[in-house]
């Protein structure tokens, strides 16, 4: 009897809580629904209509864009780009990452201005990057061919972003240069956690520096390192804003990433359906991608 | 102690999901009432200092004579304008007034109806009359006027700086050979001929279309585009591609120029520096170098038209550009049609007329007279053409040109054939014309 009316009391309880739950979670779900989920429900929706995104009709195509967009070369190419910047960013950003930030934290807090320092690119909005190095790239005025010729290093001076051979990489250090400080914030905190009781407990034991980087600190940022690498990974396939500031995936689609190449469909030629298709693509394989990461690295924990 | 816990946790509960609705409907309200007057909102994108000036007094001037009336004037830069505009129009946010080229991308807000037909307005008082015939191409589709032409000629020149000429004792060509000794000339010497700003593409294809126009005439590319006998492989087009790419490959342009923004002024540091000679630039040029660098504009600047080349059929007075470079329309969701063009005619009576002429432009206006030697004599090359081809790119429905700019900006970049790309932009249009 005063068991089953526990029982009662526990599923009214959990009812309610339940109901309290979902009320506090409303406003976050109400507007991730309206602003994440909706769209990408259209976008699949619009995928499948010839559309130019302003006139009142819209023609049903089925899968025409999507059979279009698996021959299309140019967005392969873009993706292919994606791949090489997911790469990129991840062996330029992480080492220099982890780098700057095992020195900032031996450094202790005389070296808490630089930590400041170091962190402002990743204040700076990325149309104001873009533009200040866009000028920094001018092969004529532009500071960098300025202290080439300087050095007397004339010959290395490139057209950094006109170029199609060098552009994509242009663009890309720029991009680590920006992103270099998150990294740099995000390891700095996972080494305040390592306890400093393992650096004295190795010192004692007579290791050297570089063997305490290899042998404790490394392996114990793995999950860190790991964790940075999907963000990075996810980052790189869906990045925009840089590419399109500095060159609209241009010259000749050699910057051209997925997104860019979305947007320009969408916005410039009018292609809205086709436009959608590429985001749905984009969805797709992202959304991949970071589920087969998320399990990659989950396995190797256990 | 824990029921009482409990119940604030319902209340905040409730207060946040109230306060989310009270959030909601007030910006709701903020939008639409914004304090009683009539409204219409205005883009624009006369982004430099003058000109935005400029247009504001005129707008002022309409509101002091509309007290009703309340104006919203928004200046976007030129590239971020297309995108917003299509965004605000599909999504039912236009403004009332907005700032057109006419030709393709806009016939196509025409035919999606967002445009209001502005024709009856043009005819009372014959109003259309004050204008010059050639600036309402652009903006005639089914025999109907859709815009009115306010912003200066913009026509393709080369602009160059006299005081190199001079120190190279140069003579300012009128056929493409002596064009292409003087570029020679300038390389031998140390200075880059021609500058140029391609990130944005229709720069560079300004070289394309005067040689098209100069070697095919202007029916050349009409014939193609409107799929009525020509072809975007024909001759004139392979042509074009070679005689680019041969200025290409000696050098004329400068370094990195597929790289270099035009918007902010990448190509026009080379011209005021003296490290580069020339550009083919609109005639937006004058009002531009005038605000950005005065001592140049007085002392080093001045134009020709382009030269002429032997054995093509483009008449030599023929230009491609456009009688007026920016048209305004009304938008069908105005609320207030008849005020918004008054407004616009505000922008280009007497009054403004004589503003522009000071500010830099030509408007489209007839029978003027200008005090700026510079003026008088573009004024004249416009009057005098046989034809002024509108530019590709707002000629062309939207899809193609996007193909076409990436095309041309390819052929800059050594990357197609001259006769692969004419190729291509053919088949482009094949399959979008599907004829």
């Amino acid at each position: 009897m005063g068991g089953r009316e526990k029982l009662q009391r526990d599923r009214t309880s959990k009812l309610a809580q339940n109901i309290g739950i979902f009320l506090f979670l409303a406003p976050a779900l109400i507007l991730i629904g309206i602003y994440i989920i909706w769209p990408i429900i259209m976008s699949f929706n619009l995928s499948m209509f010839e559309w130019d995104g302003v006139s009142p009709q819209k023609i049903y195509v089925g899968l025409k864009n999507w059979k279009d967009l698996l021959q299309d070369s140019i967005f392969w190419y873009a993706f292919g780009n994606n791949i090489k910047f997911i790469f990129l960013s991840i062996i330029i950003e992480m080492p220099i990452a982890i780098l700057i930030a095992v020195l900032l934290d031996r450094g202790g807090k005389k070296f808490d201005v630089f930590k400041s320092l170091f962190y402002l690119p990743m204040l700076m909005s990325s149309v104001a990057i873009g533009v200040l190095f866009k000028y920094i790239y001018d092969p004529s005025f532009g500071l960098l061919s300025g202290i080439l010729s300087f050095l007397h290093l004339d010959f290395l001076n490139q057209d950094w972003l006109g170029d199609p051979n060098v552009a994509f990489y242009s663009v890309v250090a720029v991009i680590c240069w920006q992103y270099i400080p998150f990294y740099m914030i995000f390891f700095i905190a996972a080494l305040s956690n390592i306890p400093h009781e393992l650096y004295e407990a190795a010192k004692i034991d007579g290791a050297t520096q570089g063997q305490y980087f290899w042998k404790i600190e490394l392996p114990l940022l793995s999950p860190s390192i790991k964790t940075a690498c999907i963000l990075s990974l996810i980052g790189s396939l869906k990045y925009f804003d840089l590419i399109y500031v500095m060159t609209e995936g241009g010259p000749s689609n050699a910057t051209e990433l997925m997104a860019t190449y979305m947007y320009k469909n969408a916005f410039a030629s009018f292609k809205m359906g086709y436009g959608s298709t590429i985001a749905s693509a984009m969805f797709i394989i992202i959304t991949t991608a970071g589920v087969l990461a998320y399990f990659a690295t989950k396995k190797k924990e256990n | 102690m824990k029921r009482s816990v409990k119940i604030i946790a319902w209340v905040t509960a409730v207060v946040f999901m109230l306060s989310l609705v009270l959030v909601f409907s007030t910006s709701e309200k903020a939008f639409s009432s914004a304090g009683g007057t009539k409204k219409i909102v205005f883009w624009h994108i006369t982004t430099d200092e003058n000109g935005k000036k400029m247009i504001q007094k005129q707008v002022d001037r309409f509101v002091k004579a509309h007290p009703d009336f309340k104006v919203e004037v928004v200046p976007l830069q030129n590239d971020s304008f297309k995108t917003k505009l299509k965004i605000a129009m599909g999504s039912n946010q236009a403004p009332d007034v907005f700032v057109t080229w006419g030709g393709g991308p806009f016939f196509e807000y025409v035919r999606a109806g967002k445009v209001k037909d502005i024709t009856a307005y043009m005819n009372k008082n014959n109003y259309k009359s004050r204008f010059v015939e050639a600036a309402f191409g652009p903006i005639t589709y089914n025999n109907k006027i859709w815009a009115v032409p306010v912003e200066g000629a913009g026509v393709a020149l080369v602009w160059y700086n006299k005081e190199i000429f001079k120190k190279y004792n140069l003579k300012v060509p009128t056929t493409y050979d002596e064009f292409l000794n003087i570029v020679k000339t300038l390389k031998s010497k140390g200075i880059t001929p021609i500058t140029l700003a391609n990130k944005t593409k229709w720069p560079g294809c300004f070289w394309y279309w005067n040689f098209v126009n100069k070697l095919g005439g202007a029916s050349a590319f009409e014939k193609a585009a409107e799929r009525t006998g020509g072809s975007f492989a024909d001759q004139p087009f392979i042509k074009a591609g070679e005689m680019l790419q041969e200025l290409v490959k000696i050098g004329a342009f400068p370094k990195g120029f597929n790289g270099l923004d035009w918007d902010t002024g990448q190509s026009r540091m080379l011209l005021y520096s003296g490290k580069a000679a020339m550009e083919l630039m609109g005639t937006w040029q004058i009002p531009i170098v005038k605000a950005e660098n005065k001592k140049f504009y007085e002392k080093n600047l001045d134009f020709f038209p382009f030269p002429s080349i032997k054995g093509g059929k483009g008449d030599p007075t023929s230009l491609v550009g456009m009688a007026s470079s920016n048209y305004y329309a009304v938008t069908t969701t105005c609320k207030y049609p008849k005020e918004a063009f008054n407004m616009i005619q505000y922008l280009i009576d007497d009054q403004a007329v004589k503003e522009r002429i000071a500010y830099g432009q030509i408007p489209p206006v007839k029978g003027l007279k200008f005090s700026d030697p510079m003026l008088q004599k573009v004024y004249n090359i416009v009057a005098k053409a046989k034809s002024i081809q509108l530019w590709w790119d707002q000629y062309l429905p939207p899809q193609l040109a996007e193909t076409h700019k990436d095309i041309v900006q390819s052929l800059f970049g050594l990357k197609l054939t001259p006769k692969a790309a004419a190729e291509k932009m053919e088949k482009a249009a094949k399959d979008y014309f599907k004829k």
